[in-house]
């Protein structure tokens, strides 16, 4: 039932721009269940937990904010030096800090309440037990309207990518914590794995109801007059716009393989770059890296895509109409 | 207060033999910003490099505009140097924490290393002139530019001076001349240090104050990315457990606060907020 539930649902905007008489697309989404006022959020670990970035952007414009990967209990992270910009992009090894779910439920969800956009609250674990404690205790909190699952996180030994790259261990993860909430449920894959349809089909079966993807690939940078890695962890995760061609070749691939509904994202600074993920398939995108360049980057990326769909594609009225539409004849 | 801004540069020039001066107009900084605050500035219009550079302030040059004086010290603030006046720069800020404000009766210790002068340079515009100032560098080239040190020295009772080569001021480090200071300071109980520079000679500076009872206060410089402490990149590891982020919590500490002995590796070219 779920599975059929997905997708969007788009009807013809009757409103008028008085100046240029364009139709305005209606870019609100029905994504997996959550309804978002247009498919633009900001991905999670990019965008902290909303707050950090209210006194440059207005929040009630983004569709929704994935916020930075919660925990059962409070996580220091990784020693410094935590982040080295490469061509392009960025290597993190931030080491998932934060403040644990009982504090974000306290501290950070009553900040986020106040605006009108969608939360989507990114968990992670240690352990299958972990996941689960933190999807109950998510589970009926007044503003969350939906749990994406992070089983890519390539900076924890214990967790994150541990399940993410074993299609058993997503699935059997997954399943588990699907049991535990009635939350739209999204899986957040990882792009360190041969093939990822297989683990998009994993996330299916066991009951998810959207994916995201991507998260950061692995990757490491040293300095060669020292001879040390670039980052305390030695590895990390690369984002930005360096990774994105993988990122839309991926969302490609998985929307042609399961029709679960897909949050594109990696690499994401420009409209066009997010047109690329919805042509390709992606039903709402998330900017990531690109906030930390600029505060407004997602609120751009939105107002690009709307011009672009009033603009360019006469007769489009919404993101539906070019959903996936790649043209590979 | 929104504080993201395009900043026109009116100013834009060398200044000494290391370093350059840029003025921005901007008002809201130049009302708001505090001593050992910063502003991030993205340093091309393009994705490559693609984070923004943080740079602290050196000083408020008028009610509309602020003045930020670096040193190129990687392919971002070589970008910058090559952006003429007129242009427009996206501009955060200002941001993270700044010096304490010392009270009347404090005897503020300015202690500056390499680059780090320019955080101190602002506090030094805003503090009683009974201050002293202690600066090192590696040669007299890398000293601050004459002007900054004629501001100083009209902004401070007295300008200290290292140079590691002897070119300039006594052979040694700000930090000799610091211990020299505070080995004969009366009134420790009404100095204040504070402090800017590589990390090396920020934990010497927070030894001696520690040693001397004195209260102590550094800016500390770690690699950001996003600088309004969303992407927890520049944490850095604090006594009390765990980390704090150097452009939200910081960039300024209280010296105590700051785990000096866990191992950090220190990059070879550490110059503060710059690459």
């Amino acid at each position: 039932m779920r599975i059929a539930e997905c997708g969007m649902r788009n009807k013809k905007s009757e409103i008028q721009n008085p100046k240029s008489k364009i139709v305005h697309p209606n870019l609100s989404v029905d994504f997996a269940g959550i309804k978002l006022k247009n498919p633009v959020l900001t991905a999670s670990g990019t965008f902290g937990y909303g707050e950090e970035y209210a006194d440059f952007v207005d929040l009630n414009r983004l569709g929704g904010v994935i916020v930075k990967g919660i925990s059962l209990k409070p996580i220091a992270g990784n020693p410094p030096p935590r982040i080295w910009e490469t061509p392009s992009g960025m290597l993190n090894a931030i080491g998932l800090e934060n403040p644990g779910v009982e504090v974000f439920l306290r501290e950070k969800l009553p900040f986020l309440r106040q605006y009108d956009t969608a939360v989507i609250v990114n968990i992670f674990g240690c352990s299958v037990d972990d996941y689960l404690a933190v999807a109950e205790r998510l589970d009926g909190a007044e503003g969350v309207s939906g749990i994406e699952v992070n089983i890519s996180c390539p900076n924890v030994k214990a967790g994150g990518m541990a399940f993410g790259t074993d299609v058993k261990a997503t699935f059997e993860l997954l399943s588990t914590v699907r049991k535990a909430t009635r939350l739209p449920l999204i899986a957040k894959l990882s792009p360190n794995v041969t093939d990822v349809t297989d683990f998009a089909k994993a996330a299916r079966d066991a009951g998810c109801d959207g994916l995201s993807l991507i998260n950061t690939l692995l990757g490491m940078a040293i300095d060669v007059r020292t001879g040390k890695p670039r980052l305390a962890n030695c590895t990390g995760g690369l984002s930005g716009p360096a990774i994105r061609p993988v990122a839309v070749r991926m969302a490609w691939q998985v929307a042609r393989a399961v029709s679960l509904p897909i949050i594109g994202m990696g690499g994401i600074v420009t409209a066009e770059d997010a047109l690329e993920f919805i042509l390709a398939g992606a039903s709402a995108v998330a900017v990531g890296t690109a906030n930390f360049m600029n505060p407004r980057a997602a609120l751009d990326v939105l107002d690009g895509i709307e011009a672009f769909l009033a603009e360019y594609r006469p007769g489009v009225t919404g993101i539906e109409d070019i959903r996936g539409k790649v043209n590979i004849t | 207060m929104n504080r993201l801004h395009k900043a026109k540069i009116l100013a834009h020039a060398p200044i000494g033999k290391s370093y350059y001066r840029l003025v921005l107009r901007a008002r809201e900084a130049a009302a708001a910003a505090l001593p050992g605050q910063f502003v991030m500035l993205r340093v091309t219009e393009n994705r490559d490099p693609l984070l923004a550079r943080p740079l602290g302030i050196s000083s408020i040059v008028s009610k509309t505009s602020i003045e930020i004086v670096y040193r190129v010290a990687g392919r971002g603030t070589m970008l910058l140097s090559q952006i003429e006046p007129g242009h427009s720069l996206d501009m955060l800020g200002p941001l993270g924490q700044g010096f304490p404000l010392p009270d009347k009766g404090v005897i503020p210790v300015l202690v500056a290393g390499g680059s780090g002068f320019p955080p101190l340079h602002f506090l030094s515009t805003r503090i009683g002139s009974h201050a002293h100032l202690f600066i090192g560098a590696r040669n007299r080239e890398c000293l601050p530019p004459a002007g900054i040190l004629k501001s100083f020295r009209e902004n401070v009772a007295k300008v200290h001076i290292a140079t590691e080569d002897g070119s300039l001021g006594k052979k040694g480090m700000s930090t000799d001349l610091l211990r020299d200071y505070l080995d004969r300071a009366e009134k420790k109980d009404r100095t204040t240090v504070f402090a800017c520079g590589p990390r090396p000679m920020l934990e010497v500076v927070s030894r001696l104050a520690a040693e001397h009872a004195v209260s102590c206060y550094v800016s500390v410089e770690e690699r950001m990315a996003c600088g309004v402490g969303a992407c927890m990149g520049c944490s850095v590891p604090v006594k009390e457990g765990g980390y704090k982020r150097v452009c939200k919590e910081g960039p300024v500490f209280d010296a105590r606060e700051i785990a000096w002995g866990l191992k950090v590796i220190v990059p070879v070219k550490n110059v503060r907020h710059q690459s």
